[in-house]
């Protein structure tokens, strides 16, 4: 994150010396239009779905013809910050919210509003919406989610007596009383792989009331209150008072906090939900395992979103018919069958439903993909200098937290302090 | 003690390799695991299962063969390039005196200051115009430009080394300048050329960040390009198939080292003058 700001403001200094020798991108001279369409899609499933969609529009579009550049998610902000600043950025662009934002605000993608139709917009939820609404242009259409979700060992809850909650969602409060109870026999009640924590306190801090930043753009101010720490004193107390987190998961990544939840060696794990396909492939033979309810704090189930995307690039020859192809694409059947593909939860409503009535009777779907109405839009995205202090001040503080070299307002002045220095 | 010396140092060597080859070692063992046993607590260097279909989805999923043919093609014509550029060039910056040469020096050391992100947009914009943006063709050349400077810097380090003494012993003896350069310094300059040529390759080989930026069309994507889509977003790694790509993108630099081991030894000189 640190690297591409750098990036960014290396590139920006250099695009004001040169960029006047480039002109504008090439055209077609009659024919059939070409999109030229950027997928992240990595998963090999999700690259055979997001192909099979393109071809499916190929066949219906013969004067509108998309053609698939297959890119990585490793090193995609540089590519297409070059590709910007040199006039040559694809037509379509798949990313997720915080990675099109800084570039939306950089007045370098196209306003879909008046490509969305009343019932698309209604078919995302608000808060997903929210997270993709820059200045009040829709910059891109969110395809596909994560949430944080509760993996359980299911034998390993039975033999502590707990039993599996039921309800719409789960307390953190229960989260914790169940680890309580699961630490037991050598075992650990969770693992949780905070090696990179910021992610996950920002994401989850909304169920405490928790938003972190106000404002947008350079003038954000931060604020850390009772919302934002409530839930890293959680964690801090469930690791250092009920031992009740595997210690050495605090500095792990979240894969590999997999590990000993598949040797029986802690009963829950925190993960992203799309962890779900890995662990149904991976975990041993016989392993019984469940997905818990959504987890809930003070000010409800809410996490913040940060939605895979596709947008337009804005200085694309034919922005309309990228937008046309972008609503195809994000169709109920098309999103469902990515999203199956991807293990990832659909960004509108009528997707989501349609795979759970497809799914929802497998192993943790159903509770995945109700985890998915509670995604609300995240302040984060919409902040220029967040990546910066993610990687430069929070990031490093939870660390020191976690490994209790802070306490809680040291914590807190260190999120709050490292902020202005970086906003100043 | 001196019977026990000569084993100690094999030993001394055998932990040194095994110390330097285990991280190969271990790639080649992750490549045939299959993916719950590389996500499990257990370790061990030989898995439970030989999972030879890791190497096949390497090659299915991604092109991998198509990729390393881009990176062969990229890395051998730029060490070309580099070499045929840096030997003159080199030569006269070791040989030359005055002005001129410090000149090169300091452009030299000048050119290896900039950031890769300050150089990226101007090559981008420079290969679009001479329409070699998206192409092997301006890789090579981006290659070839970055690799040089570095490349003329260490082989004028290996002409310094060649006593001038041998050329003027030449040239008494009635040699012209092309036969002095010919049976003197070029056998002497081998093992500099050799070493030269393999950093070069290696540069050009393992580079990713150009290659990510300058190539869009699949078809061209590199080998380094190829194996980073292993790695998805929210840190998910193909892990097996990673490691059994990264197995096969290091046969090439294997073999290329392996032929051009016997031409990197040093030692030619010595005895040549007389101290």
């Amino acid at each position: 994150m640190k690297s591409r700001r750098v990036v960014a403001a290396a590139l920006a200094a250099v695009t004001s010396l040169v960029l006047a020798a480039c002109s504008g991108g090439s055209g077609d001279d009659g024919g059939p239009v070409t999109l030229k369409f950027q997928s992240l899609s990595d998963q090999p499933a999700a690259i055979a779905a997001t192909n099979k969609i393109v071809d499916d529009w190929n066949k219906a579009h013969p004067d509108v013809h998309v053609e698939v550049v297959q890119a990585g998610w490793d090193g995609v902000y540089d590519k297409l910050i070059t590709q910007f600043n040199a006039g040559s950025a694809p037509d379509i662009i798949h990313y997720e919210a915080a990675g099109v934002v800084p570039f939306a605000r950089d007045g370098y993608l196209a306003d879909l509003s008046p490509y969305l139709t009343e019932a698309k917009k209604a078919d995302i939820p608000k808060g997903v919406l929210d997270s993709v609404t820059v200045d009040g242009q829709v910059i891109a259409q969110p395809t596909e989610l994560q949430s944080y979700v509760v993996f359980a060992n299911k034998s390993l809850l039975d033999k502590a007596g707990v039993a599996v909650p039921t309800g719409d969602t789960m307390t953190w409060d229960q989260l914790r009383d169940i680890a309580k109870a699961t630490t037991r026999d050598g075992a650990y009640g969770l693992s949780w792989g905070l090696s990179s924590p910021t992610a996950s306190m920002v994401a989850l801090a909304p169920a405490f009331g928790g938003q972190y930043f106000e404002g947008t753009g350079t003038d954000a101010k931060i604020s850390i209150g009772q919302g934002e720490m409530a839930l890293p004193q959680l964690v801090d107390a469930m690791a250092h008072q009920d031992n009740s987190i595997l210690p050495v998961t605090l500095t792990q990544s979240g894969s590999k906090a997999l590990a000993p939840f598949y040797a029986g060696q802690t009963a829950m794990t925190i993960q992203g939900s799309f962890q779900a396909a890995n662990i149904a492939k991976d975990a041993p033979a016989g392993f019984d395992w469940v997905v818990l309810p959504p987890l809930a704090g003070p000010a409800g189930p809410a996490q913040a979103a940060n939605p895979q995307t596709l947008s337009v690039n804005r200085d694309s020859e034919h922005v309309e018919q990228a937008a046309q192809f972008i609503d195809f694409f994000t169709s109920t059947e098309n999103l469902a069958a990515l999203n199956e593909a991807d293990a990832l939860i659909p960004a509108t409503t009528s997707a989501r439903d349609a795979l759970d009535t497809k799914l929802g009777a497998q192993n943790g779907w159903k509770e995945i993909l109700a985890s998915g109405q509670y995604l609300t839009s995240a302040p984060y995205l919409f902040v220029d200098k967040y990546a910066q202090w993610k990687d430069t001040v929070a990031t490093p503080a939870y660390q020191k937290f976690l490994a209790q070299q802070i306490d809680a307002n040291g914590l807190s002045k260190e999120l709050s302090d490292g902020w202005d220095s970086i906003n100043r | 003690m001196r019977v026990l010396l000569r084993p100690a140092q094999y030993l001394a060597l055998a932990a040194y390799i095994l110390f330097l080859g285990f991280p190969l070692l271990w790639l080649v063992s992750a490549s045939v695991k299959s993916s719950g046993e590389l996500n499990s607590l257990t370790v061990s260097l030989l898995p439970d299962q030989w999972h030879w279909s890791n190497y096949s989805e390497a090659l299915d999923r991604q092109g991998l063969i198509h990729s390393a043919g881009n990176s062969l093609i990229v890395a051998l014509v730029s060490t070309a390039l580099v070499i045929v550029i840096a030997l003159p060039a080199s030569y006269v910056l070791a040989r030359l005196r005055g002005k001129v040469r410090a000149a090169g020096v300091g452009w030299i050391l000048t050119s290896q200051v900039f950031p890769v992100v300050l150089v990226i947009l101007p090559l981008f914009l420079i290969l679009r115009t001479i329409g070699l943006s998206d192409s092997l063709a301006g890789l090579t050349l981006v290659h070839t430009t970055y690799t040089l400077p570095f490349a003329l810097w260490m082989l004028q380090g290996y002409v310094t080394a060649i006593p001038v003494d041998l050329e003027e012993a030449g040239a008494m003896d009635g040699a012209g300048r092309w036969t002095v350069l010919r049976r003197i310094v070029f056998p002497l300059l081998m093992p500099g050329i050799v070493a030269t040529a393999m950093f070069s390759f290696v540069s050009s080989w393992n580079e990713f960040f150009f290659a990510l930026v300058l190539l869009q069309s699949p078809e061209n994507y590199t080998l380094p390009i190829t194996l980073n889509m292993f790695i998805g977003g929210e840190g998910k790694v193909a892990l097996g198939p990673l490691a059994a790509g990264a197995v096969l993108a290091a046969i090439p630099s294997i073999v290329f080292f392996t032929l051009l081991r016997r031409r990197l030894t040093s030692g030619l000189m010595a005895g040549a003058v007389k101290g």
